[in-house]
C-alpha cells in the first residue's frame, strides 16, 4: 500500500513540476528566438546592404545561413510570397508570422516589430532600407530586455511554482 | 515566297511568337494580367509597348500607333469601354517588376528604366528625388511604360559582305540613323554576325569587345545577355564608353570595338585609342545623313578625319530599318550592288542555319 502512495504522489509531484517547467521554459525560449531573429535580420540586412541581392533570394539565403530554429520562417514567407503575385511582402510577413507566434513564443509586440520592417522592405533605396534596419534592431534589442527581465522573474517562480503546488497537492491527499 | 525589292532589314512578316508577350507580362500586376490575356493572339503577336499611367486607360503600341485596351479585351483608337489602371496596377506592377526590392535596382532607377528577364525594358516615370549627388531615385511611380524587345536574328546577314574586309577583318564602320529607325538592332545583329563568323563568306568571327553604356545591346539582366550577340563578344555593361574603350583595349585584346551612339568629344578621343591600338571600330549614330553630321561639332571630326570606311545610312521611308545608302568612307559613293539589295524571308531563314558555327 505504502509504495502505491509513493508512486502516485512522486507521480503527481512529477507531471506538476514538468508542468512548471514547460510554462517557465517559453519564457527563455522567447529570449533565445528573440536573439536568433535579431541575428536573421541582420543577416538580411547584410543581404540586402553589400550583396544587394533582391529580396527573395535575400530571404533564401537567410533562411540558408541562419539558425534553422527561426530562419525557417524566412523561407515560408518567400514561398508564400511567390506562390501569388498579386501578394506584396508586407502580406506574406504577417500571414506567416501569425501562423508561427505561438510556436515560437513570441509575443503580440515582437510580432508587431517584424511586421513593421515588412512594411518598409524592398521599398526604398539602400539608405534607407539600412535605416529601417536600425530601427528594427534597436526595437528588437528593446524586446530582448522586456523578454529577458520577465524571464528572470517568472521562469524560476512558475518552475518552483510546479514543483510545489505538486507536493502541496501530495500533502493534501495524504 | 518572292523577294521583295526594298532595302529593309526589318520584315513586318517575320512571324512574332506570343510566347513573347506571355514571358513579359508575367511581370505585371495579376490584374491587369487578366485583361491583356483577353486582347486576340493575333494582335498580342505585334504589341510593341503596354504603358501603364495611373488613372488613365491601358494602352498598348503597335505598327506605330497606340490603342486604348477596353475592359472586354478588344483593342480601339478611342475611348469606348476603356480600362482604367489604378495606382495600385502600377505599384504592384512596379513591385513584381523589381523582384519586390527598389534598393536593388538602384542604379537603373537612375536611368529611369530597369531590364528584366529576356532584355525588355521597362521605362519608370514618377516623381524623382535629387540628392547630393545628382539625380537619386524615382518615387511614386506614375506610368510604366513596358517596352517588348524582340531581337530580329538575321537582319544583317545579307548587308555584312560590305563591312568584311579578308583576309579576317572588318571596315570601320558607321550606322548613321534617326531614332526609332533600327539602328540598334542592326548593330546587335552586325555584332553576332562577327562574333560567331560567317561561313557564307569564310569569316572565322572575330573577338568582339561591347561597350553597352545604355543596356541596351545586350541586355545584361544578372550577368547574362539576354540577346544573341554571338560567341566571341564580352560586354561591359553600363560602361561609359570612354573609359569601357579603353578598358576593354587593355584587357580583353578585341579585334573589334562595338558601341552605340557616339556624340561626347571624349567618345570621339575613345575611338582615337582605339586607332591606336589597331582596333576597329563599329558605332552608331544619331543624324539624318553625312551633311548632318558634318554641321555637329564632335562628330565632324571624325567624318573630316575619314576614320570610318563604311557609312550606313538609315531612315524609316519604307518602314523602320531601311538602309538608305551604304557608303564607302572615302568617296562618299554608294557601294551596294543595286541588283542584290533586298533582304528576304527565305534569305535570312537560309543563312539562320549556320548562325552558331
Amino acid at each position: 500500500m505504502y509504495l502505491l502512495k509513493i508512486l502516485g504522489s512522486l507521480i503527481i509531484i512529477i507531471s506538476c513540476s514538468l508542468i512548471g517547467y514547460i510554462y517557465g521554459n517559453t519564457f527563455s525560449k522567447r529570449v533565445k528566438n528573440l536573439i536568433y531573429l535579431r541575428n536573421c535580420i541582420q543577416l538580411l540586412e547584410t543581404e540586402i546592404m553589400y550583396s544587394s541581392s533582391p529580396i527573395p533570394e535575400a530571404l533564401e539565403n537567410v533562411f540558408k545561413k541562419g539558425n534553422k530554429e527561426i530562419s525557417f520562417i524566412f523561407k515560408e514567407i518567400k514561398e508564400h510570397l511567390l506562390s501569388d503575385r498579386s501578394r506584396g511582402i508586407d502580406e506574406s510577413f504577417q500571414v506567416i508570422c501569425n501562423k508561427y507566434k505561438t510556436h515560437l513564443n513570441f509575443t503580440f509586440e515582437d510580432i508587431e516589430v517584424i511586421t513593421s520592417l515588412s512594411k518598409n522592405l524592398g521599398k526604398s533605396d539602400r539608405l534607407h532600407q539600412q535605416k529601417f534596419f536600425k530601427l528594427v534592431i534597436t526595437q528588437l534589442e528593446g524586446q530582448q530586455i522586456d523578454a529577458e527581465e520577465k524571464k528572470k522573474k517568472n521562469e524560476k517562480m512558475y518552475k518552483s511554482l510546479g514543483l510545489l503546488s505538486g507536493i502541496a497537492l501530495v500533502i493534501l491527499l495524504i | 515566297m518572292a523577294p521583295q525589292k526594298s532595302n529593309n532589314f526589318i520584315k513586318k512578316d517575320i512571324k512574332f511568337e506570343t510566347n513573347t508577350l506571355n514571358e513579359v507580362i508575367k511581370y505585371l500586376d495579376p490584374a491587369l494580367v487578366q485583361i491583356i490575356n483577353k486582347i486576340p493572339n493575333d494582335i498580342k503577336e505585334r504589341v510593341e509597348e503596354i504603358r501603364i499611367r495611373s488613372g488613365k486607360p491601358l494602352m498598348v503600341c503597335l505598327d506605330g500607333t497606340d490603342y486604348i485596351i477596353n475592359k472586354d479585351g478588344s483593342i480601339s483608337l478611342n475611348n469606348f469601354n476603356p480600362y482604367i489602371s489604378t495606382s495600385l496596377n502600377v505599384s504592384k506592377s512596379f513591385q513584381i517588376l523589381s523582384n519586390y526590392s527598389v534598393y536593388a535596382i538602384e542604379e537603373e532607377l537612375k536611368n529611369g528604366f530597369l531590364t528584366i528577364k529576356g532584355g525588355h525594358r521597362v521605362g519608370v516615370s514618377g516623381k524623382v528625388v535629387y540628392g547630393k549627388n545628382g539625380l537619386e531615385t524615382i518615387k511614386d511611380i506614375s506610368s510604366l511604360n513596358v517596352r517588348i524587345a524582340r531581337a530580329k536574328i538575321g537582319v544583317s546577314d545579307d548587308i555584312m559582305k560590305y563591312i568584311i574586309k579578308n583576309p579576317n577583318t572588318i571596315y570601320h564602320t558607321l550606322i548613321v540613323s534617326p531614332p526609332q529607325c533600327g539602328k540598334t538592332t542592326l548593330l546587335r545583329d552586325m555584332i553576332r554576325n562577327l562574333s560567331n563568323g560567317m561561313t557564307k563568306y569564310k569569316f572565322r568571327g572575330l573577338k568582339i569587345g561591347l561597350v553597352d553604356e545604355r543596356s541596351e545591346i545586350a541586355s545584361l539582366y544578372n550577368g547574362q545577355p539576354q540577346n544573341n550577340i554571338g560567341i566571341r563578344t564580352d560586354v561591359l555593361d553600363g560602361c561609359k564608353k570612354y573609359d569601357g574603350m579603353i578598358l576593354l583595349i587593355r584587357s580583353m585584346s578585341p579585334h573589334v570595338i562595338a558601341t552605340d551612339e557616339l556624340g561626347d568629344e571624349k567618345d570621339i578621343n575613345a575611338i582615337h585609342e582605339a586607332l591606336k591600338a589597331g582596333v576597329k571600330v563599329i558605332a552608331t549614330v544619331h543624324g539624318e545623313g553625312i551633311d548632318d553630321l558634318n554641321s555637329k561639332p564632335n562628330l565632324k571630326e571624325i567624318i573630316k578625319e575619314k576614320i570610318f570606311e563604311r557609312i550606313f545610312i538609315l531612315d524609316n521611308s519604307k518602314g523602320v530599318g531601311t538602309i538608305k545608302q551604304i557608303l564607302d568612307g572615302y568617296t562618299y559613293r554608294s557601294v551596294r550592288e543595286e541588283d542584290n539589295n533586298y533582304v528576304s524571308l527565305k534569305n535570312i531563314r537560309k543563312s539562320n542555319n549556320y548562325n552558331f558555327v
